[in-house]
């Protein structure tokens, strides 16, 4: 440890850090616009072109940064336009004229270095190029990449809207007045200078890695391109100098490193993303599936006059006896439920949410039929999916626009605020039917409804009511009469 | 009644495949055109041709009787849906805010009265709420308003609308009629490709019967016939389930 704080400390250590990040934050910031704009593949062919440029300005004026500076520029600039060229002939698929490109310029720049080796007898290393040769770091390439980082912080910041607008949508761009194809052509000039910049450091080859995949994560990260630019810079720098910093320990070539580090952030990224990670949409998805079942046993629970025992349930909604016993204690824990002897009991608060269910249910199918215009038949399965994802405030709505309907196209009456579906007897009226509420609030509704042999869950039909007097039938079998008196403390839920 | 646009021998061919034919067309202002016609018509070519999006092989266009280049602030392009990417990390504020562009000068900074015209649209279109919602995260109705808003916010005088319906509910697309009535009321042009022609006569002051070559012209209640529609879709349309 100690030997590697030494190490860093070291001129050519800190000069090689102070290039990792200038390279890491303007490939980071540049990468953003090149991903979006599905340039991936141009970012890389241009890096690959540089080659010829930089070895034929060395063969022509020696190591001078600023000769290999124009030579790189140039041999960019020529790539850019040749593909461009080819592409718009048409003799050549778009990407298959990148590869004819670049390729070909990459082996012109191989055969130079061999041929300065064999006659010059000066030795290049093509690996250098290749991968970087972070030790060769000089304090002339650190200024020049300075200023091309100086540069392209400036032409983003100068030319945002450009950038973004024509990124965005380039038709509308064009229409406004962009000249899109110069905004083209200037992305690309930017990109050469950065790859001058990151021959050094991550070298020709991995310069795509850099552009890329810090940009790639920031996206899985924000919603804001001023956020995302912003995130993918961070990246990349903190890609670079930490790549550099692992090599040195390690004592490896940085540039690798670098790439390696970046596609492990970009994997924990893909994992651990707030919104858009596997793990946040896989406990989404869970979450949701937990509700959807919460709410299909409030319903069965209601339906069934508030009490079912464990097993009716699951047959009922045909779960597995460990899913549904998961379910039912985080029920019972958030008082929606009771357990007692006959089975789970549907509390008040399970009660209130299951009528608001039933409400959403109703509703939906009512605004279906009325505003969309569907079929009967078409609605029950449409509604039974959304019933689970429509939000109080949006129910009100379609409420009032449907003008507060008391009953679904079925003709089955929709719990409004004001009337819950858990009702008294009397309040039904003659023709509607209700089920017989196995929790009951007053002591004699239940020493009566034990006494008429009336069991909880049994349907009731309202044949007539006549002032003082309820004619009803029960299950469809037999027929009796009740005073108003008992019909008001006999809680029910209306069918 | 002022022209917007004047189209004369307008002629589109990608290779040798003839798009549009000798396209004579004037524009009335404030006015909803409806842009009717088979698939393969040559619709979205002639919005791309008017906004110089392909080079035409011949004609002349004249907006607002000049050319395009000199009155490009007071036009504004809202594609088809699926043109755009909605994954792109541009919030309902940002597109707005884009409306603004086309005042700006390369140094020049959106500035606090470009806001305030941008919240003052969304308030009217009523997306306020959604300001710092990213595109991909709205209702298909939302995104199309939200387009509409940044035309608005540019205080465009001609708006080209190509489907702006596909995907959209019932009751949203008749508060966007509804919205675009008010604005052509006072004197915008809107230029709108549309699918359906059951609401033809409801929609538009004026239609346009395209394919391939102009098919018919005019007020939607006089040119809005079967006989046109024949003419335009072929003589088999199953199309005319209308009365």
């Amino acid at each position: 440890m100690v030997e590697f704080l030494e190490l860093i400390q070291s001129p050519w250590a800190l000069r090689a850090l102070a290039a990792s990040v200038l390279v890491g934050l303007m490939l980071g910031m540049l990468g953003t616009f090149i991903v979006l704009r599905n340039m991936s593949l141009i970012g890389d062919a241009l890096a690959h072109s540089v080659l010829p440029g930089v070895i034929i300005a060395f063969m022509m004026m020696g190591i001078h940064s600023l000769s290999l500076f124009i030579g790189a520029v140039v041999a960019g600039l020529i790539c850019a336009f040749a593909i461009t060229w080819i592409q718009k002939q048409g003799h050549a698929k778009n990407d298959a004229a990148i590869g004819i490109v670049y390729t070909a310029m990459f082996s012109i720049g191989v055969i130079c270095i061999s041929a300065i080796s064999r006659k010059d007898g000066v030795h290049v290393d093509l690996k250098d190029f290749l991968f970087g040769n972070i030790l060769g770091v000089s304090n002339e390439d650190l200024w020049l990449s300075s200023i091309i980082f100086v540069g392209i912080v400036l032409a983003i910041l100068v030319f945002y809207r450009h950038l973004f607008l024509s990124t965005f949508q380039e038709a509308v761009a064009k229409v406004m007045g962009v000249k899109v194809d110069l905004v083209h052509y200037f992305l690309l000039l930017l990109l050469s200078f950065a790859v001058v910049a990151s021959l050094r450091t991550v070298g020709i080859i991995l310069v795509v890695a850099m552009l890329v995949t810090p940009a790639s994560t920031a996206l899985l990260l924000s919603n804001n391109m001023k956020r995302v630019i912003f995130i993918s810079a961070l990246l990349g720098m903190i890609s670079a100098a930490g790549g550099l910093m692992l090599a040195i320990v390690w004592d490896t070539t940085p540039g690798p490193v670098m790439a390696v580090l970046s596609a492990v952030i970009y994997g924990l990224a893909v994992i651990f993303a707030p919104d858009r990670g596997k793990l946040a949409q896989w406990l989404h998805q869970r979450r949701l599936a937990d509700k959807i079942t919460t709410e299909d046993i409030l319903k069965y629970l209601l339906k069934n006059g508030g009490v079912a025992s464990r097993s009716h349930i699951a047959n009922g909604l045909e779960l597995g006896t460990s899913a549904l016993r998961r379910q039912l204690s985080r029920m019972i824990g958030k008082g929606m439920l009771q357990q007692d002897a006959q089975g789970v009991v549907l509390t008040q608060v399970g009660e209130d949410r299951a009528s608001q269910l039933i409400r959403a249910h109703r509703l939906w199918e009512t605004y279906l039929v009325n505003q969309v215009g569907m079929t009967e038949s078409q609605i029950h399965l449409e509604a039974e999916d959304q019933e689970h994802h429509l939000t109080e405030d949006v129910l009100d709505h379609v409420d009032e626009l449907l003008g507060f309907p008391d009953t679904d196209p079925h003709g089955s009456p929709i719990p409004s605020k004001r009337t819950p579906l858990g009702t008294v007897l009397a309040q039904l009226s003659a023709g509607s039917k209700a089920i017989v509420k196995r929790r009951q609030l007053r002591h004699a509704a239940m020493q009566y409804l034990w006494e008429s042999e009336i069991a909880p869950n049994s349907e009731l039909e309202v044949l007539k009511v006549d002032g003082a007097q309820l004619t009803l039938r029960v299950d469809d079998q037999r027929t009796f009469s009740m005073s108003m008196d008992l019909a008001e403390q006999l809680q029910v839920i209306a069918e | 009644m002022s022209l917007a646009i004047q189209i004369e021998a307008l002629t589109v061919s990608y290779g040798s495949k003839m798009i549009l034919r000798n396209v004579y067309l004037d524009i009335q202002a404030g006015q909803i055109y409806g842009i009717l016609g088979p698939n393969g018509a040559g619709k979205s070519t002639l919005f791309k041709a008017i906004l110089e999006l392909i080079e035409p092989n011949r004609g002349e266009i004249k907006v607002f009787g000049e050319s395009l280049d000199d009155v490009r602030n007071r036009v504004a392009y809202i594609p088809q849906k699926d043109e755009v990417d909605w994954s792109f990390p541009a919030t309902v504020q940002d597109v707005v805010l884009m409306g603004r562009y086309p005042y700006k000068k390369f140094y020049q900074v959106i500035n606090k009265k470009d806001r305030a015209i941008a919240d003052r649209v969304m308030d009217q279109i009523g997306i306020s709420h959604l300001r710092s919602r990213q595109i991909g995260q709205l209702s298909g109705g939302q995104q199309q308003r939200v387009f509409i808003a940044r035309a608005l916010a540019q205080e465009a005088d001609i708006m080209f609308l190509d489907e702006p319906f596909v995907g959209v509910d019932a009751t949203t697309e008749a508060h966007i009629m509804d919205l675009l009535r008010s604005q052509a009321a006072e004197g915008k042009t809107f230029l709108m490709i549309h699918h359906d022609l059951s609401k033809v006569d409801e929609y538009f002051d004026q239609i346009v019967l395209l394919n391939k070559r102009i098919a018919a012209v005019g007020p939607s209640s006089t040119t809005f016939t079967e006989e046109n529609i024949k003419r335009t879709y072929g003589p088999q349309s199953k199309l005319l389930d209308i009365d």
